[in-house]
């Protein structure tokens, strides 16, 4: 998509001058941007000179009090977004500047921009001061962990403006906004006292993770935004929910009705089944890789569990179990894609593979394919066609387009997954038949 | 400059507009009566690029709403029925900051913005936020902001009907004199007496629908009451409106 970005900076200047035009707003938000770290860092020194010196635990609580001082001018990026998008849509505003030659993405990157600029710098500004007040003169400085943060609390703040631009697109005014809004604050805070926990645990290694992790989201976010930010998603009229259970029967029987069967359904679907399949020898090197890494005592226990749980003595239940479980597996794949965005559909096949490669790596590689042959010869397309539907079902999840259809998307993508099942399920009995009766025998 | 091909637009399961066909040309002006929910936002919003049509088409100078609209936007200025200002900017910045977005020079931009505050009696208020402007004086303000860049086709829905008369005059006569030197305008209004005044022609929508277009006398004989005044005297935009609304069937005043 072109991007002029001289209009781009048009848009984000305005919403800047907007933003800290509001007199009140930015001095509320300075003050505690300067308020809370100053007292944060002041009971850190309160600790340290009153409380016996600097001990480990002060040395901790510390890094924890770096991080809520971020997380609080961190979440007004979620009030201006929402003021800049959902706020600006409310008084037509929006309807005015959509009117104009802008591109979309010009307006979407110009808001985003203006609100990241406000907000970091706010949240920049609360971290030096916090440092300032609390680390000189304590002969310590915890530079890797507040690095991790910074990067972190970056992509915390492009996800919520992302999160909030998501949001503007589905609610009409503020009230409505600010309710949704919990969905992305409440997930932030839990975050953070996750990030919370692990420093005080002393495991502040794993804060690099969650940057990681903070970033993919953001970028997701921020596409998903970019694509849902459209003049016709955001003046399209509501026509209002009357008759709302009947639109969503009829919606769900239509997606069903709709989706594609059969080898139309594999054709339609077949790069991310190849995907899934793909991930079934990449688990296998994993699981091979991982017996030499993994001490012994960590792993027997754990497939020894496995084992004894799958053993019947007799075939028949044996059979019924296999079955059930490897249904089960299927179900929670899809339900859990939409969510995971798609994860799940790799793990339906990457893991047996890990399985695989593992038991290959304590045996040998025929000794291992010997068990689960012939039963794998049916499981193990059928867990990367199921993989390939459920991660599907991800990519609908985190796919926005300017005419909307989100939910119809991703019902459709379901109903896909729902509708393979019919003959996927039977595929999985047979599989199962064979694993108990035939299997053992070879 | 306008052309419209069976243009149609849905919201969800209900259809705001269907099967709009009309054609405006170069210099002239198209009021759209119709009564509130009739579908003249919506179709004024799909004639500017706003929206896409559920179907049909719309050429602006010859480009398609659908396939260019960048392009079509560019032509247009769009005065909402909602002012839509910004209320933490002093006029001459908000209309400043417009005439960047359409790409005028700086010396042009102060030269129109200048020129048209005076003709609003809007220069003195120039440099106070807009949230301390009157109704009217926003709806001035949208007015200039719309044809700031002198827009070959101007979509206006009820440019005035926040102002005063004297303002009222003042807006239609600018609209008038944009009119003159080459612009299309299509105005949508509740006021009858201004659109007899200001139409060339007159399009009459119901319910999504556009009943009729034509200029008066082409609606009048539509509408079947010549037959019955002709000699007494001339019926009135409202009593033409409201036979060709009150019967709900589309009149072939001309084809559209």
């Amino acid at each position: 998509m072109k991007l002029d970005r001289r209009k781009a900076l048009l848009v984000a200047e305005r919403d800047f001058r907007d933003a800290a035009g509001d007199l009140r707003l930015a001095l509320a938000m300075a003050g505690l941007a300067l308020v809370i770290p100053i007292a944060a860092g002041s009971g850190i020194r309160a600790l340290v000179v009153f409380g016996g010196g600097l001990s480990d635990l002060v040395q901790r609580v510390s890094i924890v009090g770096a991080f809520f001082v971020v997380f609080l001018p961190a979440s007004y990026s979620l009030v201006l977004a929402l003021e800049s998008f959902v706020g600006e849509r409310e008084r037509s505003t929006l309807e005015v500047l959509l009117s104009t030659p802008l591109k979309e993405a010009e307006i979407y990157v110009g808001k985003v921009a203006s609100v990241l600029a406000i907000s970091l710098f706010l949240c920049f500004g609360a971290l030096i001061v916090y440092c300032t007040v609390t680390f000189p003169g304590l002969g310590y400085f915890p530079l890797g962990v507040l690095v991790s943060l910074g990067v972190s609390t970056i992509c915390q703040v492009a996800a919520m403006v992302a999160g909030a631009v998501i949001v503007s697109a589905n609610a009409r005014t503020m009230r409505a906004a600010n309710v949704m809004a919990s969905f992305i604050i409440l997930p932030m805070s839990v975050v953070l006292q996750v990030e919370a926990a692990l420093i005080l645990v002393g495991r502040g290694e794993f804060l690099w993770g969650f940057a990681a992790a903070m970033a993919v989201g953001a970028l997701i976010l921020l596409r998903m935004g970019l694509g849902g930010f459209s003049r016709e998603a955001l003046l399209s009229r509501e026509t209002g929910a009357k008759g709302l259970l009947g639109r969503a029967r009829r919606a769900v029987a239509g997606a069903f009705r709709d989706a594609p069967g059969g080898l139309r359904l594999l054709r339609a679907r077949l790069a991310p089944i190849l995907a899934s399949l793909a991930a079934f020898p990449v688990g296998a090197v994993l699981g091979y890789l991982a017996a030499g890494a993994l001490p012994g005592r960590v792993a027997s226990p754990v497939l020894s569990a496995l084992l004894r749980s799958s053993g019947r003595a007799d075939p028949a239940s044996m059979a019924l179990w296999v079955f059930a479980h490897n249904l089960l597996a299927i179900l929670l794949a899809g339900l859990l894609a939409s969510v995971t965005i798609g994860l799940t559909g790799y793990l339906l096949t990457a893991l047996p593979g890990a399985l695989v490669g593992y038991a290959a790596a304590v045996s040998s590689w025929s000794l291992a394919l010997t068990g689960i042959l012939p039963n794998g010869l049916i499981e193990i397309p059928v867990a990367a066609i199921a993989g390939g539907l459920a991660i599907h079902i991800g990519a609908s999840a985190i796919h926005m387009e300017p005419e909307g259809g989100w939910t119809r998307r991703l019902l459709g993508a379901q109903a896909e997954l729902a509708k393979a099942l019919l003959w996927l399920a039977p595929l999985l009995a047979i599989a199962a038949l064979l694993e108990a009766y035939v299997t053992p025998r070879l | 400059m306008l052309q419209v091909y069976r243009l149609a637009k849905r919201y969800g399961e209900v259809w705001a507009i269907r099967d709009v066909s009309l054609r405006l040309e170069a210099g002239s002006t198209l009021v759209l009566l119709g009564q509130n929910g009739a579908g003249k936002t919506t179709a004024l919003r799909c004639l500017s690029g706003l929206l896409l049509p559920t179907s049909g088409r719309v050429l602006v100078g010859g480009k398609d709403s659908r396939l260019e609209p960048d392009a079509v936007r560019e032509q247009i200025g769009l005065v909402p029925e909602v002012p839509g200002l910004y209320d933490r900017m002093p006029a001459r910045s908000y209309l400043d900051f417009f005439g960047r977005v359409y790409g005028l020079d700086p010396g042009t931009r102060a030269r129109r913005i200048e020129r048209l505050l005076e003709l609003f009696d809007l220069a003195e208020a120039g440099d106070r936020w807009l949230g301390s402007f009157s109704k009217g004086m926003r709806q001035k303000v949208a007015l200039i902001r719309a044809t700031l860049h002198r827009p070959p086709l101007v979509l206006a829905d009820e440019p005035t009907s926040a102002l005063d008369p004297d303002s009222a005059h003042v807006a239609w006569r600018y609209l008038e004199e944009l009119r003159a030197e080459g612009a299309a305008l299509v105005v949508c209004t509740h006021n009858m007496a201004e659109a007899q005044q200001l139409a060339g022609e007159i399009g009459i929508m119901s319910a999504g629908r556009l009943l009729a277009v034509g200029e008066l006398p082409e609606l009048v004989r539509a509408a079947g009451l010549k037959k019955h005044r002709e000699v007494v005297e001339r019926p009135t935009l409202e009593e033409v409106y409201l036979a060709i609304v009150g019967n709900g069937v589309e009149h072939e005043a001309r084809p559209a």
